[in-house]
């Protein structure tokens, strides 16, 4: 079970969406995470069928996706980022329709409705109007759908956007649960649950993979050692200015800062222990941790 | 899917409220043709459906062929009436009365007042009064003579000779004499058949429109596509529901409409040629009225299936649903502004755009004519073949044009 890119890009117009990503991925959960920009929502596109690209081929057990047509997407299950459905349709309405195009028998896909429905908690939401459901609830049901006819490929696009702490946990447990026997990729910018939930990680820049590996491969291959060190408030900005800093805390006289840095930054400066947002903020640098968009 | 597919259109409120309104509308149109008054002896008027019963019972008593024997009695019976101190009275009482003796022979007056014309375009109601019994026997020569004249001296520039002589054939080559029948039913069905046609057109692409745009403006469209149907027969169940959806209204308002005009009248008259009817008398097309009432209804609804994928079309290329919903009103409003133009060469291209098929008991007496491969034929046999293959035509189009989207 692989599914291969093979030398994939997109352009539109002169700009490089994905620029020629080779990658090459089997059952697991990986997480990609990148800035705005970086082409993460148009390689999941190409993933879904839903963009061709502009040069390279995407194959599933060594077939192009695009030519297995309607026989790949059987096995697929997508959320996108922006999730949209029928506002007027009930839950229950809206999954059986889902349902049908994705190919399920009648009796099946009741069968699914129901226990994808219970497992995520919106059993009693059934009979609800879609435009009536809460966004965490949209969500949930946005995993329902995405999950109807138990794909062996599940893609994720900012499955955790705007939700609420609580609800974010909730759905990142959920797709924890999910994530046996299949291979799931996500994309968020939300860096935690990455670390939580993914078993590999793919930086995202530019268009390109720029690193892959486990969090603690990224964590320990970068080159730079992280510090921190409290410095007077008025020498902030230019700490700010000279190095990466991952974090700013106020303190009594001055502030506690994060930084990133192959060297000391100051004399009292003392090592940390580097994290997955360290890593992040290393290689994506000041755009880190803004808010994604489709690009 | 199909089901779904529709339920997507009618969840939404304002579809149901155009469907209510499509309702409405073929009622009040229903009530605006049965509009029915009948004069009794005493020269009062009386309405509604008993009225229309006893007009039938009165022109009935008229029906058979209009022969010259036939012909002599209706101008007999005008002299005679005419010569009645209630006719020649000053006293409008006493010429109700008189006219109430008149109401059988009123559609036999109209054809008589219309043959004995001064020429092919005029129309003179008391031409009648002016007729002798000898005048019978030109009846029907004189419908040929008067189209001649028309085609030598006023129309001469707007047909070639071999379309020329195509009418006068048409025209020479009716079954005379023609048999006439009480037909109110479908006289005033005809009269209205049109505005319900281009208003059920109207909604039905107001329906229509978003079924494809819509699951761009829910942002749907990228679970939709990534389907294993989504590209395939999801679109061919949009499609079908489409086509489901105009069948269905269309039938459902047309046969509403007939059927309440046609038994508050009565159907009495289907076998009649076209030339019976004041709208038919012209017309060049020698068949019955049952098969008007056919052509008509098979345009209307080859018109709305037409007009109903083209706007999908739209929909689908536009990712728009006001653009698609402006369709059906660019092409059933533009040709009546270009109408005003006056040029042959305009005349013949307005002569096939798609709202003609929408009035074709409107355009039955109409000489849209058309050289193909030598011979000449009418327009409306056109239209039907001609929107029938494009509505067809359309389907792979739009099938294809829909399941090739990308979503960027």
């Amino acid at each position: 079970m692989e599914l291969k890119l093979l030398d994939v890009s997109k352009e539109f117009q002169d700009i490089a969406a994905v620029d020629h990503v080779s990658y090459s991925l089997a059952n697991g959960v990986y997480g990609l995470l990148g800035v705005n920009g970086a082409g993460k929502t148009t390689l999941m596109r190409i993933l879904c069928t839903l963009l061709k690209p502009t040069s390279g081929s995407v194959t599933w057990n060594g077939k192009d996706i695009f030519a297995m047509d309607g026989e790949y997407r059987k096995l697929l299950g997508y959320l996108p980022q922006d999730f949209g459905y029928y506002p007027d349709f009930t839950v229950y309405d809206y999954l059986m329709y889902i349902a049908s195009i994705k190919g399920l028998r009648p009796a099946v896909a009741k069968r699914r409705t129901d226990a994808l429905l219970a497992q995520v908690g919106l059993s009693n939401m059934k009979q609800k109007k879609m435009k009536k459901l809460s966004g965490g609830m949209k969500r949930r049901a946005g995993i329902v759908q995405a999950m109807l006819n138990n794909p062996r490929i599940l893609i994720l696009d900012e499955p955790t956007a705007g939700l609420d702490p609580n609800e974010r946990i909730r759905f990142r447990n959920l797709i924890s649960e999910l994530s046996e026997e299949r291979l799931v990729l996500l994309s968020t910018h939300i860096v935690s649950d990455i670390e939580y939930i993914a078993n590999e990680i793919l930086l995202m820049k530019k268009g390109r993979i720029t690193m892959s590996g486990t969090a603690e491969t990224l964590i320990h291959s970068m080159p730079e050692k992280v510090w921190s060190c409290e410095v007077p408030k008025a020498m902030v900005d230019s700490f700010l200015k000279r190095y990466k800093v991952a974090n700013v805390k106020t303190v009594h006289g001055g502030a506690r800062l994060r930084i990133i840095s192959a060297n000391p930054p100051a004399e009292n400066a003392c090592l940390e222990t580097p994290s997955l947002e360290d890593v992040f903020l290393y290689y994506f640098g000041e755009k880190a941790g803004q808010e994604d968009d489709q690009i | 899917m199909i089901k779904y597919e529709l339920k997507k259109i009618f969840s939404k409120t304002s579809s149901k409220i155009a469907v209510l309104l499509l309702l409405a509308i073929v009622f009040v149109i229903c009530w605006m043709t049965v509009d029915v008054s009948y004069v009794n002896e005493k020269g009062e008027k009386e309405t509604g459906f008993a009225a229309a019963r006893k007009l039938r019972e009165t022109q009935k008593e008229w029906a058979g062929d209009l022969d010259e024997e036939r012909l002599r009695q209706v101008i007999g019976e005008i002299r005679r009436i005419n010569a009645t101190p209630e006719a020649r009275s000053k006293n409008e009482s006493e010429n109700e009365i008189a006219y109430s003796w008149q109401q059988g022979i009123d559609d036999i007056r109209d054809l008589l007042n219309r043959s004995f014309g001064e020429n092919y375009r005029s129309y003179d109601y008391y031409r009648a009064d002016s007729l002798n019994a000898e005048d019978a026997a030109l009846f029907y020569s004189n419908r040929i003579i008067l189209l001649k004249n028309w085609l030598a001296d006023e129309a001469k520039d707007q047909y070639t000779d071999r379309e020329k002589e195509f009418l006068i054939g048409q025209y020479e080559s009716l079954k005379t004499p023609i048999f006439y029948d009480y037909m109110r039913g479908w006289s005033q069905l005809f009269d209205y058949s049109p505005k319900i046609i281009m208003i059920t057109i109207l909604i039905l692409g107001f329906l229509v429109a978003g079924i494809f745009s819509n699951e761009f403006a829910w942002k749907s469209d990228p679970i939709f596509f990534s389907t294993a149907y989504g590209r395939n027969k999801a679109v061919a169940a949009k499609i079908k529901a489409g086509a489901c959806m105009v069948t269905v209204l269309y039938w459902a308002a047309m046969l509403l409409y007939s059927g309440v005009v046609l038994f508050y009248y009565g159907a009495d008259g289907a076998a009649c040629p076209v030339q019976v009817m004041f709208s038919g008398w012209k017309s060049f097309f020698n068949i019955q009225i049952w098969q008007e009432y056919v052509l008509m209804a098979a345009g209307g609804y080859i018109g709305c299936l037409f007009l109903s994928f083209l706007t999908m079309l739209v929909s689908s290329k536009t990712k728009s649903t006001v653009l698609a919903v402006m369709v059906p009103f660019v092409l059933i409003f533009i040709p009546s502004f270009l109408g005003n133009l006056n040029s042959p060469v305009v005349n013949k291209i307005l002569g096939l755009l798609p709202d003609r098929l929408l009035q074709i008991s409107a355009i039955i007496g109409a000489f849209d004519l058309y050289e193909l491969g030598g011979k000449v034929v009418g327009a409306i046999p056109i239209l039907l073949v001609l929107y029938s293959l494009l509505a067809i035509l359309l389907l792979p189009v739009l099938y294809r044009d829909y399941r090739r989207k990308q979503i960027f």
